[in-house]
């Protein structure tokens, strides 16, 4: 099933495609005051994006730097070769802490690996405490945006959920009191967890930190309370020094939001300090994970995708997400970089992913680290066809077209044909072969005459 | 060490490590091409209503005309500060006269956990950014970090000497490789995952005021 298939549902609500649309593109154009308030924007991506290509060409230096200054703090490193490691790895730290209940905060990585699903089928019970992800969660869907998560969905839905889940009076929509009964359960879920587990904005290898940013302060309660905490990264996630920070920080939250900066910036080095109540010493784990970065990294064509820093941007901009919702796209990361991310994971699988796209350049245009990211989308295709993924009817039509388009003659020929065939047949025939093209509109009426015919006559009748 | 210990896990990670290496080194591109830092900006002709309007985005307070001995009553809380049960206050900020002042249990908590009932929490930041209405703060301790989350209502008290323009010039002011945990703070707890409508007050505090006092 490709990205059309699985956006049908959700382009059937005209009203829901309708405000989804709006509401993104409002959150675009937050982005935008918030990125005219400085005057050295332009110069702030080129700094990241530099930052950025820097560090793609230095990752084992960096990453052994980190290790090291972690090490010393206090923290101990490990390390995923993919999904399936990492999982391993968080779930035996938890086992040998003997832990039961984990809050988690935001993070696509764990996402990506699958982590929720590996844990409960142990046992352990995983709370996603980010509002958004909480909803997702007792939706037993995936995030549909990655700042985001629950944006397809409204408040109806969510205050029935609630009613189901928490008990809320049916009929309660109001965002406020949904969002108090979801405090009261989840403060009850963070004071009883025994281990958090966050995701990682950036990793500063000069002094072996880690940032993470959240609004809600999800991620800080659950690092604040338990004794353990995991931090998951990605390899592409390492800045060299701690002044590396101030331009992805100031980049962050204005491309994400349209906000000065996340409410909490919070800087992990060590284990969080005793809290003298007894029982064994607080500790800090951090998994770097390569599940396919590696892999990424050795393509020229797509390794600056590793720079992406996950504010969301790209999809709050782009005219067929904001049209077609996360879940049409049937990968972790949605919208445009999850389509130049995802057929590097498994092309076969997202194959279709770059053809969800326009190519009108705006995702490009609003990145913050200048990701290009619709000339990837281009390279994509063009891979994509060599490698064999195009469905066997496209294969087929482009191979006729290239014969038929590199052949005056009989390219005069088929479109004479075409033109005389095509005016003869009725128009929801002809609609039938415009494919996914033509579901919700119509071709334009064949004109009897060719743009070659059309243009002579009118040189005729030129005084 | 016997050959069988050796088999254990820590061996599996060297191999991933030492594995997950070889591959960045292969694939390592050439290095980037050289590019411009961006110079730290000035400080804008008037910071305090910068500050103020930065803050105001992110859902805080910011309180200009108060004094370090009557800050306590230029707050807009639901209730006199004096009328809360719970208080924590970072060393060297408490007003006792204004009823602020460690008690109930921001006085007597052994464990982060018992500070859930905690009303009003008051810390003193290192420095405060203008362009954005963050204040970096480094917790005393697990109990001060808790404190500033599961607090209702959160004060920051900072200095007019303090701020700086923008996170440039915030990055080397710290000691990040000496401070196991430091934080940003910039606003109450919010979030706007219902449809997009903004709500103070999704996990730690409701409010948050940053108090500028004259040095």
């Amino acid at each position: 099933m490709g990205h059309v298939d699985r956006a049908r549902d959700f382009v059937a609500n005209t009203e829901r495609t309708t405000w989804h649309d709006e509401v993104l593109w409002f959150v675009r154009a937050k982005r935008d005051a918030a990125a005219d308030t400085l005057p050295e924007w332009e110069a702030l991506r080129d700094e990241a994006a530099g930052i950025k290509r820097d560090v793609l060409g230095r990752l084992p230096e960096l990453w052994r730097r980190f290790e090291q200054e972690a090490t010393a703090a206090g923290a101990t490193v490990h390390w995923a070769r993919d999904a399936a490691e990492h999982n391993r790895i968080v779930h035996e730290l938890l086992r040998t802490h003997d832990v039961k209940r984990v809050v988690k905060s935001k993070s696509m990585l764990t996402e990506e690996c699958g982590l929720n699903p590996h844990l409960e089928a142990q046992g352990i019970e995983v709370v996603d405490t980010d509002l958004g992800e909480r909803i997702v969660q007792l939706r037993e869907e995936a995030p549909s945006h990655i700042i985001m998560p629950a944006i397809h969905l409204k408040r109806g839905e969510i205050g029935d959920l609630f009613h189901q889940e928490m008990g809320t009076p049916a009929g309660l929509d109001d965002p406020d009191e949904l969002t108090a009964v979801a405090r009261r359960d989840l403060r009850a879920r963070f004071l009883a967890a025994e281990a958090g587990i966050t995701g990682v904005n950036f990793a500063v290898a000069e002094t072996g930190s880690f940032v993470v940013v959240t609004n809600e302060g999800n991620a800080d309660l659950g690092t604040a309370l338990p004794r353990l905490h995991i931090a998951c990264v990605g390899l592409e996630k390492i800045v060299p020094t701690a002044n590396d920070l101030a331009p992805f920080l100031r980049l962050l939250a204005r491309s994400a939001t349209g906000q000065p900066i996340s409410t909490y910036t919070s800087h992990f080095r060590a284990p969080r300090a005793d809290d003298g109540n007894g029982g064994p010493p607080p500790e800090l784990h951090v998994v770097i994970v390569d599940n396919g970065r590696s892999r990424l990294l050795a393509e020229p064509a797509f390794r600056e995708a590793l720079a992406c820093i996950r504010c969301g941007a790209c999809l709050n901009t782009c005219p067929v997400y904001r049209r077609s919702g996360g879940h049409s796209y049937g990968s972790t990361v949605p919208g445009p970089i999850g389509s130049v991310l995802a057929p590097s994971q498994d092309p076969a699988r997202h194959a279709e992913l770059p053809h969800a796209c326009s190519l009108c350049g705006s995702c490009s245009d609003v990145c913050p680290v200048r990701v290009p990211l619709h000339h990837q989308l281009l390279t994509w295709r063009s891979h994509l066809a060599e490698s064999g993924h195009h469905p066997r009817r496209r294969r087929l039509a482009f191979r006729i077209a290239a014969r038929v388009l590199s052949n005056a003659g009989l390219y005069d020929r088929a479109t004479r044909a075409g033109r005389w065939i095509a005016r003869r047949l009725p128009s929801r025939w002809l609609d039938r072969l415009g494919g996914p093209w033509t579901r919700s509109r119509a071709l334009p009426s064949i004109p009897a005459e060719s743009f070659h015919q059309a243009l002579a006559a009118r040189e005729e009748e030129r005084p | 060490m016997s050959a069988r210990e050796k088999t254990g896990r820590k061996v599996d990670g060297d191999d991933a490590r030492s594995e997950i290496l070889a591959r960045l080194e292969a694939a390592a591109p050439e290095p980037g091409e050289p590019f411009q830092r961006v110079p730290a900006p000035a400080m804008p002709d008037d910071p305090t209503s910068l500050l103020g309007a930065r803050l105001g985005q992110n859902g805080g307070v910011l309180v200009t005309n108060a004094s370090a001995t009557d800050w306590p009553t230029h707050l807009d809380l639901p209730a006199s500060p004096a009328a809360f049960a719970h208080v924590h206050c970072q060393a060297g900020t408490a007003l006792p006269e204004h009823g602020v002042a460690s008690r109930g249990v921001g006085l007597e908590a052994k464990a982060v956990h018992d500070l859930s009932p905690l009303d009003l929490c008051v810390l003193e930041a290192e420095f405060s950014v203008v362009e954005n209405g963050a204040s970096w703060h480094v917790p005393a301790s697990a109990l001060e970090r808790g404190a500033a989350l599961l607090a209702e209502h959160l004060v920051i008290l900072t200095r007019r000497s303090r701020l700086v323009a923008t996170l440039h010039q915030a990055y080397p002011r710290m000691t990040l490789g000496h401070t196991g945990f430091g934080w940003f703070l910039s606003g109450p707890s919010k979030t706007a995952d219902i449809e997009q409508a903004l709500v103070l007050g999704a996990h730690g505090p409701r409010t948050m005021h940053l108090v500028l006092l004259d040095d």
